[in-house]
């Protein structure tokens, strides 16, 4: 968090994190496609020839001024395929707050279990516990076929109890809703711990 | 130093640590002759600026050479150093970039053209650099993440997020 007395700023960093190809940059280009122009910046996408993102993705929203203040968020994605594990760690820099995007079908568990326990990991190195920190989950990619139950996933990957959202992210579903809970989250927990 | 609670990393900037830093910057500015001088922290948040920024983009700047300047500690790291390398230098055909870290979570951008001696732009950095890591440290006026985040910030705030971002 990023608070600057003189420009009455303060600016969250939020990081939507999980598995390739679960949803990150989708959810991005989405909220990008539907916000004001005035409240969004550019949209910065590092990727490879095959569109997956290499590095991250950067979209600085804001809203309008709150009792004089200027909140401003700054959306990063990561890389999600397993050998991006160090470009992870770089973006999680200086995070207020994370989405973690996993992938609904069933043969994705594995890979949200071991991307889950890789954000564990690296916020940990950073001084944060995950059953503290604010976070949310995102299911997206609902209205595939092998999807498995919410319930199911629920006990394979939500043992903190955290807010989760149902999503299909390419057609924007639940996209606002998580963004908005994981910002208001961040300010509860802000607000909790002065 | 940044105020940690609970592990995050808080920046909160004084108004005298603010004016401070513009006060570096121009004066960094002003005696490389270089194009633009932005100073930003690790997690890619553009603190302040000072010369031609008309046509960059500098929030993106920033997050991108933040990105730049993390992942290089990690290759440093990697490769057996012990301190992450404390400078990088992007040299192109007309315009330079020249990044170094103030502290362990800051850095300066350096953009300069090919008119202006990197030398030059060394010696001068090194102490802005100086400057900078003493202003950082000095804390400021004692104004706590309270005074600005108070009871109802967090409830107008979420009225604001749902008018503001809806499908």
């Amino acid at each position: 968090m990023y608070i600057n007395w003189a420009l009455q700023q303060i600016n969250l960093k939020i990081v939507y994190y999980g598995p390739g190809v679960s949803g990150k940059t989708t959810n991005l280009l989405y909220i990008h496609s539907k916000v004001a122009p005035e409240l969004k910046g550019e949209l910065v996408s590092l990727q490879t020839q095959e569109d997956r993102t290499i590095f991250f993705d950067f979209l600085q929203l804001e809203v309008g001024k709150i009792k004089g203040k200027k909140p401003k968020f700054n959306l990063y994605t990561v890389p999600g395929q397993v050998y991006y594990a160090y470009s992870r760690k770089v973006i999680l820099n200086g995070v207020d707050g994370v989405v973690f995007v996993a992938d609904s079908q069933f043969d994705r568990l594995e890979a949200n279990l071991e991307t889950l326990n890789d954000l564990e990991n690296n916020l940990k190195q950073d001084g944060h516990k995950l059953d503290e920190f604010p976070w949310v989950i995102q299911y997206n990619k609902r209205d595939l076929p092998n999807v498995a139950p919410i319930p199911y996933l629920q006990l394979k990957l939500n043992k903190y109890n955290v807010p989760y959202f149902e999503a299909v992210a390419n057609k924007g579903t639940g996209v606002f809703e998580t963004l908005k809970a994981v910002i208001n989250l961040v300010m509860a927990s802000v607000k909790k711990k002065l | 130093m940044p105020k940690k609670i609970d592990g995050s990393k808080i920046t909160i900037l004084s108004s005298e640590q603010f004016e401070g830093i513009k006060k570096c910057l121009a004066e960094l500015y002003a005696k490389t002759k270089a194009t633009a001088v932005l100073f930003a922290d690790l997690a890619g948040q553009l603190i302040g600026e000072r010369g031609d920024t008309s046509k960059i983009n500098t929030t993106v700047l920033a997050a991108l050479a933040a990105a730049d300047f993390s992942a290089t500690a990690e290759m440093a790291k990697l490769v057996g150093e012990e301190a992450r390398f404390k400078l990088l230098f992007h040299e192109g055909e007309k315009n330079n970039v020249y990044l170094t870290n103030v502290g362990e979570q800051y850095f300066l951008i350096i953009i300069f053209d090919s008119n202006v001696a990197l030398g030059m732009v060394r010696v001068y950095t090194k102490k802005a650099v100086e400057a900078l890591t003493k202003l950082i440290s000095e804390g400021g006026s004692g104004k706590s993440i309270g005074d600005m985040i108070d009871d109802d910030f967090g409830d107008l705030l979420a009225n604001e997020l749902d008018s503001s971002f809806k499908d």
